[in-house]
């Protein structure tokens, strides 16, 4: 990994194959690598001036003050206080400098992921990458995209075992369930961090539409669990929202690569077009979308293949 | 999101069997409100008995719930949580305003942007169909920090009363210093619910999920 220019298709697949990039050590290096990041040119740290008159400024600082499960347990508060700051600054810094990009909610799940193994810099570099790229979608300034990437869900669930998949469309169980799994890369979730960055390895080196595979594999894998339960979506939603904390992660990994290799998202860009609404939809179709998101891109690329009887369920 | 399988669901509950069987009555509250007011706390509250120790930001909705007993009938109490910031309204949280039978609007008393964001939640409610013909009330949370408040009890009861709601002063942390507790809070909905019949959905008692 020292040489220099570096493989990247190495590294990428020894971050998708079992275990990992096992440590952080090795993470310091190899995650900025995944991003294409330039370490001898990394942002400075922000100054105070970042914190003003930012329009996200106070649900930063109030999703962050309420961020403390994200740390390690015996960290002494003092040190968590510090990396809180910094992890406020972090987030309004690249907002700062990306003012065509939103905050959500979650965000902070992610950037905190970055910060506590690469850094401040170099999370603000990372950050900066993955919100022009894996998390581009998520932050529109509507969730309209991120639930049309919720909506490739289903199919995926469909193709492989169309019980299940029935039985969730029975509930009305929706997708919600899914969403923070998505848009934080299940660091939201997950309260093992080493579980957490385990996923991280793998989603810096996929496709950004990697994690709803990875959900995907996670409802599979609690198939019986779901078909024994309630067929109502409160019951439903409650029993998928709660994740398992023993989840066997490296054979999910596995799983999500053989679905994402078997039903490639522009196979499933069709169905998942049909669950959205309407309107969201002719945007996709017509490639109006103001992102060229990884799954409204596809959309649009899908549609040009489309037959006439696809097209005509749109309107 | 998934539009069809309602008929298929209640088709499937009412066949099979000739002997109805009890029912245990669900009563489905949305818990509103501006991000940091505090709903996952008063709802943790009122579901766990406790004020949490650690709150974490609401992405999407979080789903709570609890059986009670009123005048000897059991009812089980849906609190679905939802996440403040706008952004997740407009497109994910839609979905979960469907049979909401009770609307809790949450701001926070030392907050005053959480007491002016009101208006636009009632609306918002309102393009869900869900207007005065449910059942909704007021929650201005956090009165233990009596040295910060910034919305008086005055202020908020006469909003309370332009919009046909009862309003609540209380604490998801420290209540009992309090006149409300968040028990009675949400109690005196389920009274208001039970006393309004037919209620629409219900579900066979032999449940043990929970
Ligand atoms: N002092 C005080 N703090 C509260 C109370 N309720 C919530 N909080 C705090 O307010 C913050 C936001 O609460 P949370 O329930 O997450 O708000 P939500 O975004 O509306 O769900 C947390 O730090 C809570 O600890 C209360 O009654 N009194
Ligand atoms: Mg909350």
């Amino acid at each position: 990994m020292c040489s220099d220019p570096v493989d990247i298709e190495t590294l990428k697949r020894a971050a998708g194959t079992k275990g990992g990039l096992l440590t952080d050590e090795v993470r310091r290096k190899v995650w900025p690598k995944l991003l294409n990041i330039n370490v001898y040119k990394l942002p400075h740290k922000p100054g105070r001036a970042v914190r003003k008159n930012h329009k996200d400024y106070n649900q930063v600082v109030l999703d962050v003050s309420r961020s403390m499960k994200r740390f390690p347990k015996g960290m002494p508060a003092a040190d968590r206080g510090a990396l809180q700051e910094q992890l406020i600054d972090i987030i309004l810094e690249v907002l700062k400098c990306n003012p065509q990009l939103h905050y959500y909610q979650g965000y902070h799940d992610v950037t905190v992921s970055l910060l506590l193994v690469v850094g401040e810099r170099m999370a603000i570099a990372m950050l900066d990458k993955l919100s022009n790229y894996h998390l581009r979608d998520f932050m529109d300034p509507t969730m309209d995209s991120t639930k049309h990437i919720l909506n490739y869900l289903m199919p995926i669930l469909e193709q492989v075992d169309s019980e299940l998949h029935d039985f969730m469309i029975r509930a009305e169980v929706g997708t919600i369930f899914a969403l923070s799994w998505l848009i934080t890369w299940f660091g939201h979730v997950l309260s093992d961090f080493k579980h957490t960055l385990r996923l991280y390895d793998f989603f810096l080196s996929s496709h950004p539409l990697m994690p709803i595979y990875l959900a995907a594999t996670i409802v599979l894998h609690r198939e019986k669990e779901v078909k024994q339960a309630e067929c109502d979506m409160a019951m439903v939603h409650h029993l998928l929202s709660r994740i398992p904390q023993d989840l066997p992660y490296e054979l999910l990994i596995c799983q999500a690569q053989d679905l994402f290799d078997q039903y490639p998202p522009s196979l499933l860009a069709k169905q998942a077009a049909l669950q959205s609404h309407k309107r969201m939809v002719k945007m996709a179709v017509w490639g109006l979308s103001a992102t060229l998101g990884a799954a409204a891109f596809a959309v649009a690329q899908t549609a040009m293949d489309w037959g006439p009887e696809v097209l005509l369920q749109l309107f | 999101m998934a539009e069809s399988g309602s008929s298929g669901r209640f088709s499937s509950s009412l066949t099979g069997s000739t002997l109805p069987p009890p029912r245990t009555r669900i009563f489905k509250i949305i818990v509103i409100g501006d991000s940091g007011v505090g709903k996952t706390c008063l709802t943790y509250r009122f579901c766990a008995g406790k004020f949490p120790e650690k709150t974490e930001a609401t992405i999407g909705v979080d789903f709570r719930e609890r059986l009670v007993e009123i005048d000897g009938e059991k009812i089980k109490i849906q609190l679905w949580d939802t996440a403040g910031q706008e952004r997740f309204r407009k497109s994910m949280v839609q979905h979960y305003y469907r049979n909401v039978h009770a609307v809790v609007f949450v701001y926070d008393v030392t907050n005053a942007a959480s007491f002016r964001s009101l208006p636009a939640w009632i609306e918002e409610c309102k393009q869900h169909a869900l207007g005065t013909e449910v059942p909704r009330i007021l929650v201005g949370n956090k009165c233990d920090l009596q040295d910060s408040i910034q919305v008086s009890t005055d202020t908020a009861q006469q909003f309370a009363d332009t919009h046909s709601m009862p309003l609540f002063e209380t604490s998801a942390k420290n209540p009992n210093r309090n006149s409300d507790h968040v028990e009675a809070i949400f109690m005196t909905v389920a009274h208001k619910l039970k006393s309004q019949k037919p209620l629409v959905l219900s579900q066979p008692t032999t449940c043990g999920c929970f």
